[in-house]
């Protein structure tokens, strides 16, 4: 019988390679023996479901429950409700299973101040039984020197750490890759060699969840988002959907009559002031174009749609929200 | 892997390793010295004294230097000992966990295919080699120097082990309860003051008992009361003492077997 390729993916049912069900973390306020009150809610039923070779982003501020949730996923915290699968695995009885094939990114990851770059990558390959088959590309990739790598790491900037990160969580090759707020350090240089390199990792059918609060990193990279707030998913959706859903800001410049925008489909906020006509504008633009069709337009402007948008509409308060 | 983990925590503890080693090999090395010089004179001018309170005072943890067995368990008891052994006793269990968790290297290591079982018995074998080593440096120091003194005669070389083996199981015990409070806690301070609270109140009922008749008593809940340097080095070697050193270091194990792996890993300060 032909043994199984030890790196092929186990996949759940679905194809998903990370999937939570109502999972939940609570922590009890104070310790022991002067613990009191209710506990922390630090992640509430989250439900995800993240697809082999997608890039995956998780958003929310800080203390929303992202950190909790990967760190749930790796087997450092035990869940204190519902359940979560990694490549097929269940996160509380065979880690060891799913740490085989994952890499993972602390946030503000630490090092071994003593070691070497290059003992420190050699060491944490070696801890994982599996060659370092990308090192080489990724550290020319992420533009690190052999000098760099034969200094103590506690020489490093804390950039080079970051670089140290990426690379020890991706040498190996995972099926997939766990990053917290990976680009946290990097120049805007290097943010931009990483998000490549997670555009290769897709096309090479890898998988990759990263939380992050940088939202045009994700805007760039990911299939799919997820957005949590105080420990809750609060959306789900292609990142494509979620910009379509956005409003995008317009301002026209109109001589003569001002085109009648009450009742068209997706337009609200509108202001007109000295022949300026401003506002927002959501969905489709067709019947928007169609309603300024006949009129003279000398200048129009629809700014585009940004996640950050989206993300602080998630996080404003509930009354803000409200259409 | 194992091997690797290995490695790199010997060489991550060699520096403190080495360190200790040389300051026990000198310490193990004086007080046969000082026996030799002047341990007879200073023996004489006590019990001549006729003041059966100095010569207990001088009986500081069961060791004296009134003879070469003495000498030893003095030197082992004594306060510079336990100092340095204190610093793979205490020092290394509390790093090596609680110091990881803190500063985030353990979830590092924990990423990778490592259970915490693995990792814990790797860690505790590093520190029971450890303490065999510097226990044993301590020892062979002092019967060289002994031997180099010309008081050599006065041991019976057969009785070593006795003493190799029950200072082991002491240390022992004493680094599973370091290594209990290490995976007890999230961070240092609080793992280190419970296991440093353990082994300072368990040394000093030792020496209170020894140098204070009248507590005498109070030295039976200490466990360096039972490794009894001195009467070991005669052939005394008793099992209930061997059973409960062997009972504290079996119960702190068992603790941390248990718990580790159950313990949330709080996010690193």
């Amino acid at each position: 019988m032909a043994r199984p390729d030890p790196v092929a993916p186990e996949i759940g049912a679905g194809g998903s390679v990370l999937r939570t069900s109502h999972l939940g973390k609570h922590y009890p306020v104070g310790s022991w023996p002067a613990r009191r009150g209710a506990p922390v809610r630090a992640l509430e039923a989250l439900d995800i479901d993240v697809r082999q070779g997608e890039i995956f982003g998780f958003l929310g501020p800080n203390g929303a429950g992202k950190s909790t949730t990967i760190r749930i996923l790796l087997g450092f915290l035990h869940p204190t409700s519902g359940s979560a699968s990694v490549l097929g695995h269940d996160v509380v009885h065979d880690g060891i299973s799913i740490r085989r094939k994952v890499g993972y990114l602390p946030g503000g990851i630490a090092l071994y101040d003593s070691m070497t770059g290059t003992a420190l990558l050699d060491y944490l390959a070696e801890l994982y039984g599996r060659s370092a088959p990308l090192r080489a590309s990724l550290i020319e990739r992420l533009e690190l020197s052999e000098a760099d790598l034969k200094r103590p790491v506690r020489d490093y900037s804390r950039g080079m750490r970051q670089k140290i990160g990426i690379i020890q969580a991706l040498q190996h090759d995972p099926e997939l890759a766990i990053l917290d707020e990976p680009t946290e350090g990097l120049d805007p240089l290097m943010q931009h060699a990483f998000l490549s390199l997670l555009d290769e990792r897709r096309q090479a059918g890898r998988t990759v969840f990263f939380s992050s609060h940088v939202l045009s990193e994700v805007e760039r990279v990911c299939d799919r988002v997820a957005i949590i707030r105080s420990g809750r998913l609060v959306a789900l959706a292609p990142v494509a959907t979620l910009l379509a859903h956005r409003r995008r800001h317009v301002e026209a410049r109109v001589e003569g009559a001002m085109p009648q925008l009450e009742g068209v489909p997706g337009v609200s906020a509108v202001v007109v002031e000295d022949g300026l006509l401003r506002c927002d504008l959501e969905g489709d633009v067709g019947p928007f174009l169609a309603a300024l069709s006949g009129h003279t337009v000398r200048d129009l402007t629809i700014e585009p749609a940004r996640l950050e948008e989206a993300f602080l509409e998630y996080y404003a308060p509930d009354a803000e929200r409200a259409p | 892997m194992i091997a690797a983990l290995f490695r790199r925590t010997i060489a991550a503890n060699r520096i403190r390793l080495v360190a200790c080693l040389i300051g026990l090999a000198v310490w193990g090395a004086v007080l046969p010295l000082v026996y030799a010089g002047f341990g007879k004179t200073i023996g004489s001018f006590i019990r001549n004294s006729n003041n059966p309170l100095m010569e207990q005072f001088a009986s500081f943890g069961g060791g004296d230097l009134f003879s070469l067995p003495g000498a030893m368990a003095l030197g082992f008891i004594h306060p510079i000992a336990i100092a340095i052994l204190g610093v793979m006793v205490v020092g290394y269990p509390i790093l090596s966990i609680v110091g990881e968790r803190q500063r985030g290297t353990l979830e590092v290591l924990l990423a990778r295919p490592i259970s915490r079982h693995t990792l814990f018995l790797v860690l505790f074998g590093v520190g029971a080699l450890s303490l065999a080593l510097l226990i044993g440096v301590q020892l062979a120091a002092s019967v060289l120097s002994a031997q180099l003194s010309g008081v050599g005669d006065e041991l019976d070389l057969s009785y070593v082990p006795l003493v190799w083996g029950m200072g082991w199981l002491l240390a022992m015990a004493l680094m599973s309860v370091a290594f209990a409070a290490s995976v007890s806690f999230d961070r240092v301070m609080p793992a280190l003051g419970v296991t440093l609270v353990f082994v300072l109140v368990s040394y000093l009922l030792e020496v209170v008992g020894s140098i204070w008749p009248s507590a005498a008593w109070v030295s039976d809940f200490s466990l360096f009361h039972y490794v009894r340097t001195k009467e070991l080095l005669h052939g005394h070697l008793n099992a209930f003492d061997i059973s409960l050193l062997g009972g504290v270091l079996v119960i702190a194990f068992a603790y941390s077997w248990v718990v580790f792996p159950r313990r949330d890993i709080a996010a690193p300060s």
